[in-house]
């Protein structure tokens, strides 16, 4: 009886995460950065160890940013890094090297002000967007 | 035989890094706490300081001080189960919440940065972000258990004869 009693709960366990899993597609899908498709006014600014900024400012159809990024090399932008499960993670921006394991340092990337939940692989742009790549010291 | 069980939860770890939230170290952390019980509280620092040592430390060690600790736990006051399902359902469900479980560090973050509201904002913005990978790590942790929860157990009991002869003795007599 105890045991058919514990086999329910589990079954009804079960159900419950699969449900859980659901919601959170469910969420994950609703409150995704929707892309927009078109020309988009973009700056691009990268802020060096030394805080002195270059900006860039491009007309793109890029949907995510590392598009964006190719399309700023036009104006000397450069980028590198390796290439993961996650996109590019970006560890040399014009030049300057941001290697966490060599370097203690990394570069942040800011949307509008705001840091970037995303890689540069699927951080959306949009009309008007201000992107920051900041050199910025491991604490 | 605690050096033993950090070692084996930290090189699997490294071993699966290049999957994207597919790990071990759940897995392991509950067979280690059902087997040894609370001898699994000197493993979960010395993991948490070894990977702080490995990977620098920063907010991301910060989550590792309680959402380890908070599976052990939940292990713990499990531990007199014996179904793969239930199992696998707790480190599922551990998967499932655990970018839930270290927004809380960055709440703290954002909050003290731009504010409640603002931080609150951020916070559900960062865990939208992640739970796509939140649910391979639900689907992963589940998988993993209901696959080598058995196998695992029946290795570890044998281990546990071996190390200790007399009680295999008393229980053949």
């Amino acid at each position: 009886m105890e045991k058919k009693k514990n086999k329910k709960g589990l079954i009804a366990g079960a159900i419950g995460l699969a449900a859980l899993v659901l919601i959170f597609a469910g969420i994950a899908f609703a409150f995704r950065k929707k892309p927009v498709e078109g020309s988009k006014s973009v700056t691009i600014e990268v802020v060096n160890q030394s805080s002195e900024s270059e900006n860039y400012q491009i007309k793109t159809d890029a949907e995510f940013l590392r598009q964006a990024m190719e399309d700023a090399k036009s104006q000397g932008l450069t980028f590198s890094g390796a290439e993961s499960e996650y996109g590019m993670m970006v560890d040399t921006v014009n030049g300057i090297r941001a290697d966490y394991t060599l370097d203690s340092a990394y570069w942040s990337f800011y949307v509008n002000g705001e840091y970037c939940n995303y890689g540069i692989d699927e951080q959306p742009v949009m009309d008007g967007d201000k992107f920051s790549i900041v050199y910025t010291q491991a604490q | 035989m605690m050096g033993l069980m950090t070692a084996v939860i930290v090189v699997c770890k490294e071993l699966l890094n290049f999957l994207p939230n597919i790990e071990l170290v759940s897995f392991w952390f509950i067979m280690f706490t059902l087997f040894f019980g609370w001898k699994i509280v000197f493993v979960v620092p010395a993991f948490v300081v070894i990977e702080g040592f490995l990977y620098g430390i920063n907010q991301w060690w910060i989550m590792y001080l309680y959402v380890w600790p908070i599976l052990v736990l939940a292990a713990y006051l499990g531990r007199k189960q014996d179904s793969v399902l239930f199992w696998s359902i707790l480190s599922g469900t551990f998967g499932l919440l655990y970018g839930a479980l270290c927004s809380l560090t960055y709440l703290l973050f954002f909050i003290s940065e731009k504010g409640a509201r603002a931080g609150l904002y951020a916070v559900f913005n960062w865990w939208v972000a992640g739970l796509y990978f939140d649910i391979i790590h639900c689907v992963a942790n589940f998988l993993i258990m209901f696959f080598l929860y058995t196998p695992v157990r029946r290795m570890m009991e044998k281990m546990q004869f071996i190390s200790k002869p007399d009680e295999k003795e008393r229980k053949n007599e």
